[in-house]
């Protein structure tokens, strides 16, 4: 999932400081499974909204709402209308929800009410692991299911490097060291010579911003039902 | 409810103003006891300050 943290209550009120009837809208999907902004955390923001608002004197209308997904289209449109009476909309969705919102209510502004992260797991309640660099170039099937581009903290294809320590990372006693995770579960599945392998230069160029990526197949199917 | 102290202290509230105490229904005694603390606290910080502007 996508994993999210609010930003400090100060820049966001900051952010909307100039206006009076306010959106919060929350995201149901990653930021809500990581309590950073679903419908919970899109209370509270109101609430203390509400109370600033109040503390300094001031006439804001805050309004609530929490969609299923603010990454499409086809949930954001019901909101639309409710969202076009404010002045503007606070997103407690990922950048990915802020720009869409904002793609589709060009007029308003939408402030970001959190820093989007990483891509995770939840490894225990409270505590998420990035888990994914989203590299466009996956060696997972070679390294055990474990990503080290993600989980080293030198992004290595190729280690371990010579700070491995027992089972940790010189760079923190706290982080497990992702090429001694890999060899055990490799030595697990009896695959330790994938070990030996070595892995050529990332393709870093793949990830040229922004990405685009096409279902030829699908955009085929269609343009075939729609011209015979 | 220490994070409950918390949001109310981003906002500017004081976060003692805001206490949970656990008690069984029988416990009289425990129960004015937390209530003169709250009273105590509440004199202490002054009127609420939402209330001041209300």
């Amino acid at each position: 999932m996508i994993v999210g943290e609010r930003k400090p209550f100060d820049e966001i009120k900051e952010m909307v400081q100039d206006h009076k009837k306010i959106m919060i809208l929350g995201c149901g999907t990653c930021v809500a499974v990581c309590m950073a902004g679903g419908e919970k955390e899109v209370e509270l923001l109101a609430a203390q909204m509400r109370l600033a608002a109040k503390l300094d004197g001031k006439n804001v209308e805050v309004m609530e709402d929490t969609v299923t997904r603010q990454c499409d289209r086809e949930y954001i449109e019901p909101i639309l209308e409710k969202a076009r009476e404010c002045d503007a909309v606070i997103s407690m969705a990922c950048g990915v929800g802020v720009q869409l919102l904002s793609d589709l209510i060009e007029e308003i502004p939408v402030y970001p009410a959190l820093n989007t992260r990483f891509i995770g797991t939840n490894e225990v309640e409270g505590v998420w692991l990035e888990r994914c660099m989203m590299c466009g170039d996956c060696v997972l099937g070679k390294t055990g299911g474990i990503c080290p581009i993600a989980m080293c903290a030198k992004g290595l294809v190729n280690g371990p490097c010579g700070g491995t320590n027992k089972g940790k990372c010189e760079v923190s006693n706290e982080k497990d060291c992702a090429w001694t995770l890999i060899y055990r579960r490799l030595e697990k599945q009896g695959k330790l010579d994938n070990i030996r392998e070595i892995f050529p230069p990332k393709k870093y160029g793949l990830h040229v911003n922004p990405i685009r990526q096409v279902n030829e197949a699908y955009l085929h199917a269609e343009m075939e039902e729609h011209h015979g | 409810m220490k994070q409950a102290k918390k949001l109310l202290e981003e906002v500017g509230i004081e976060g003692d103003r805001v206490e949970m105490y656990n008690m069984g229904a029988s416990d009289a005694p425990l129960f004015a006891a937390a209530v003169n603390e709250m009273t105590e606290r509440a004199r202490t910080l002054g009127p609420n300050p939402l209330k001041k502007r209300g």
